[in-house]
């Protein structure tokens, strides 16, 4: 694609983006209040000390301690580093095994990646004491094989880049009503395929390899974090399709598209969950680790935090829930079905990949105290803004992907 | 090269001697055996990243422009009290006096020099005044809660030191039955908050003292994920340093006020042993059951203490390879009563 070429589709996903009836602009306004209340909150309340020079203010208003330094920033991070990374299966999908349906919609795998790395940027630089320096310093990567976390910056900052390169592309292509040339296929999935895996493998590296924080220091975690990806993040992008059908007129996705990632969703799960109990097992059979032990307990039973444990057997209940439904046959073949399944499973996962994979290792802390976390309205306004700046990008991003479509399969295909 | 080598060798030894004195070994074929089969080395320097350290003159230089700050900012804050307390006050003099002195330093570590310190278990008496007189002399915030020393207030009975059933909130102290186990940075040699750093804002002095640029650091809090102590504390709120109670001693990589968002640790008080002297809490312990020295002096307290009583470290498993090492000293503090589990 040449230059001019570019920045005519930026042009069309811009003017595409931005134009829609009135229940999409009621949604563009919702969402955009939201995160300009967020970003205010931030500026102007957490980080008021950096950005207004302000004696008052500072991450002190969070719920987070030293003996807690991490909350529900990186939480959620984690949660979206995974559905970015499994975006890649439809790409995979269409362009590797070639089904004519995931070829339709698989450029919404990129838009949703896209989105979820820009909540996941902006969730690290929401927690990030000093954002100024970082974005001077992180960039030239000064300690760069040591540290997890300049090999994470390296990887997410990289898949963004090529879901954006794919996205316009595909645009690009299909609103000519052109086909994707495999010139471009073949490299573009044998680049983003491993780094789609190594992101989510890279953020479980950053707290595994950690002697200090023992309910993290299991090989499990990063197979943990990549199978509970799968299923949280294509059970999303069923959600997408199944509102975008609804909303968009004449836009049809194929029902062999629902079928087989609802297989992959509950293979996923399945998995996950095995997991979890794989590492039940391990901590509460015969642990020598009273650590860990303690930490699971605190996971388990609900001491020092009880929201913590409501959130992990939620994930036991509604991912066994969302197996068992995904199993029966005439749930799994009506829209509807298709559209519970997913949302069960979406919500199962949040409830495991987000606060419960990451408090527990802080709560005892590294000296045995307790000292409990509960987010603060401050961290919790901050991060609905900043989802709402992801989701704001969605929508913008993913209307013109449809439109392209639609110019590209014009009722060729249903 | 030669001389660190041999200095390593007797550092060996003496971790031999502490990990045989706790009871534990590793490995069953002899180290030192081993050790002269397999060179170590170390990650970076496979791959060609030299550590990252300030040069003496840039260091020097930052340290200039710092104590230019810090005089600018307390000037403010002089005048402040001056004309609350009034000119004659007795505050106003000495917040003037305070100022005057702040001399920021920037001394580089003295060559073959390994710092490291003990603690004797059954002399500490849990009196908490090493936490003290440290938050003091290194100008810690009074109002974000930081202490650098933490007091553990443990069980005596059972093998270990069991963290699960410590307390840091005591009340009173010493009790017959307990055991009081400070615990700070333990100045790993190791440390995996260095290796975690993504900016290099946090490192390990030729001298082993692990230092944080406050200047540098992103306040991402990673290495407080990492550290297996509990050693590495945040200013989550904006910092405010009280002129009249203000240490002028400063070093660039320790006491100077720190900012919002950076994370600070123990420094072994870097402006004070850098010049020859032992840090705050061993000078103010009141039973002496703090040692500080250089590991390679083998007329060094320290040497005499660890080659005397072995010594034991927190956390082993952790791997880390703490310069802070506890022992069981003669005899305990309160002396035991009769038949009361002397160890
Ligand atoms: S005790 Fe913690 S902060 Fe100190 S050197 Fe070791 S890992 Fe780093
Ligand atoms: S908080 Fe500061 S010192 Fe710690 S890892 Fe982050 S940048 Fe480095």
């Amino acid at each position: 694609m040449s230059v001019g070429e570019v920045v005519e589709t930026v042009k069309y996903v811009v003017r595409e983006g931005l134009r829609g009836g009135r229940a999409y602009y009621g949604l563009l306004l919702g969402l955009l209040v939201m995160a300009v209340y967020g970003v205010y909150v931030w500026v102007g309340v957490q980080h008021a000390p950096i950005f207004l020079r302000s004696e008052q203010g500072g991450l002190v208003l969070t719920g987070m301690s030293d003996s807690v330094p991490w909350g529900l920033y990186i939480s959620f991070f984690v949660f979206w580093v995974g559905v970015a990374a499994a975006g890649i299966m439809f790409a995979l999908g269409a362009y590797v095994f070639n089904h004519p349906g995931f070829r339709k919609i698989a450029v919404l795998g990129e838009v949703q990646a896209v989105a979820a790395l820009i909540v996941v940027l902006l969730l690290i630089i929401a927690d990030m004491g000093r954002p100024l320096r970082a974005m001077v310093l992180m960039p030239l990567l000064p300690n760069f094989p040591r540290s997890m976390l300049g090999w994470d910056f390296v990887v997410i900052t990289g898949y963004l880049v090529i879901n954006l390169v794919g996205y316009l592309y595909t645009v690009g292509r299909y609103r000519e009503d052109r086909s994707l040339s495999a010139r471009f296929l073949v490299p573009f999935v044998i680049v983003a395929a491993p780094i789609a895996i190594g992101i989510h493998t890279v953020t479980a590296f950053i707290s595994q390899a950690l002697t200090a924080r023992p309910y993290w220091n299991t090989a499990l975690l990063a197979p943990r974090y990549v199978a509970t990806a799968f299923a949280s993040g294509p059970a999303l992008l069923l959600l997408v399709l199944l509102l975008a059908e609804r909303s968009v007129k004449g836009f049809r996705v194929d029902w062999d598209v629902y079928r087989k990632t609802i297989f992959v969703t509950t293979g996923a799960l399945i998995v996950g969950l095995y997991f979890t109990f794989s590492e039940v097992q391990e901590l509460l059979w015969y642990t020598t680790e009273p650590f860990k032990k303690a930490q699971l307990e605190v996971l388990l039973l609900g001491r020092a935090a009880a929201w913590l444990s409501l959130l992990f057997w939620l994930w036991i209940a509604l991912g066994v829930a969302a197996v068992i439904l995904a199993l029966i046959p005439s749930v799994r073949s009506t829209r509807g079905g298709v559209a519970f399944i997913a949302l069960l499973t979406v919500i199962a996962v949040i409830g495991e990949k987000t606060l419960t994979i990451v408090l527990p290792s802080y709560i005892p802390d590294s000296l045995g105290q307790i000292r409990p976390y509960t987010p603060t309205p401050v961290e919790i306004v901050v991060t609905i803004g900043i989802h709402a700046i992801g989701f704001l990008i969605y929508a913008i991003l993913a209307k013109p992907a449809i439109r392209a479509i639609m110019t590209h399969y014009k009722g060729a295909s249903h | 090269m030669s001389g660190s080598r041999r200095v390593d060798e007797k550092r060996r030894n003496l971790l031999k001697a502490g990990v045989f004195a706790a009871g534990i070994s590793f490995i069953g074929v002899s180290r030192s055996t081993l050790m002269s089969m397999l060179k170590p080395v170390s990650l970076s320097e496979v791959l060609g990243v030299p550590p990252r350290r300030e040069t003496e003159e840039t260091l020097a230089r930052k340290a200039e422009w710092k104590e230019e700050r810090i005089k600018e900012w307390c000037s403010r804050k002089v005048e402040e009290i001056c004309r609350e307390y009034g000119e004659g006050s007795e505050e106003c003099a000495e917040a003037r006096r305070r100022c005057e002195a702040v001399k920021v330093k920037a001394t580089p570590a003295r060559q073959g020099v390994a710092f490291a310190m003990a603690l004797d278990v059954n002399k500490c008496i849990g009196c908490r005044r090493c936490a003290y007189a440290c938050v003091m002399e290194n100008n810690v915030a009074r109002n974000n809660g930081i202490e650098w020393i933490k007091v553990l207030e443990a069980p005596r009975e059972g093998e270990a030191i069991d963290f699960l059933h410590a307390k840091l909130d005591y009340t009173d102290a010493p009790k017959e039955d307990m055991v009081y186990v400070p615990v700070a940075c333990m100045h790993c040699e190791n440390p995996p908050c260095v290796m975690a750093c993504p900016v290099r804002a946090t490192w390990r002095e030729p001298d082993g003292i692990v230092v944080v640029d406050y200047e540098r650091c992103i306040g991402c809090r990673y290495c407080m994920t990492a550290c297996p102590y509990g050693a590495r504390h945040f200013n989550w709120g904006v910092p405010e340093p009280s002129v009249l109670e203000l240490n002028p001693n400063m070093h660039i990589l320790g006491n100077v006020p720190r900012q919002v968002h950076v994370v600070e640790k123990c420094t072994w008080c870097i402006h004070r042993t850098r010049d020859g002297g032992i840090p705050a809490c061993v000078e103010v312990c009141p039973v002496g059951a703090r040692v500080f020295g250089d590991l390679n002096d083998p007329e060094s307290p320290i040497r005499r203490v660890l080659e005397e009583y072995g010594a034991f470290v927190l956390k082993p498993e952790a791997g880390t390879r703490p310069r802070f090492f506890y022992f069981f000293g003669p005899a305990r503090t309160p002396a035991a009563k009769e038949g009361g589990g002397e160890k």
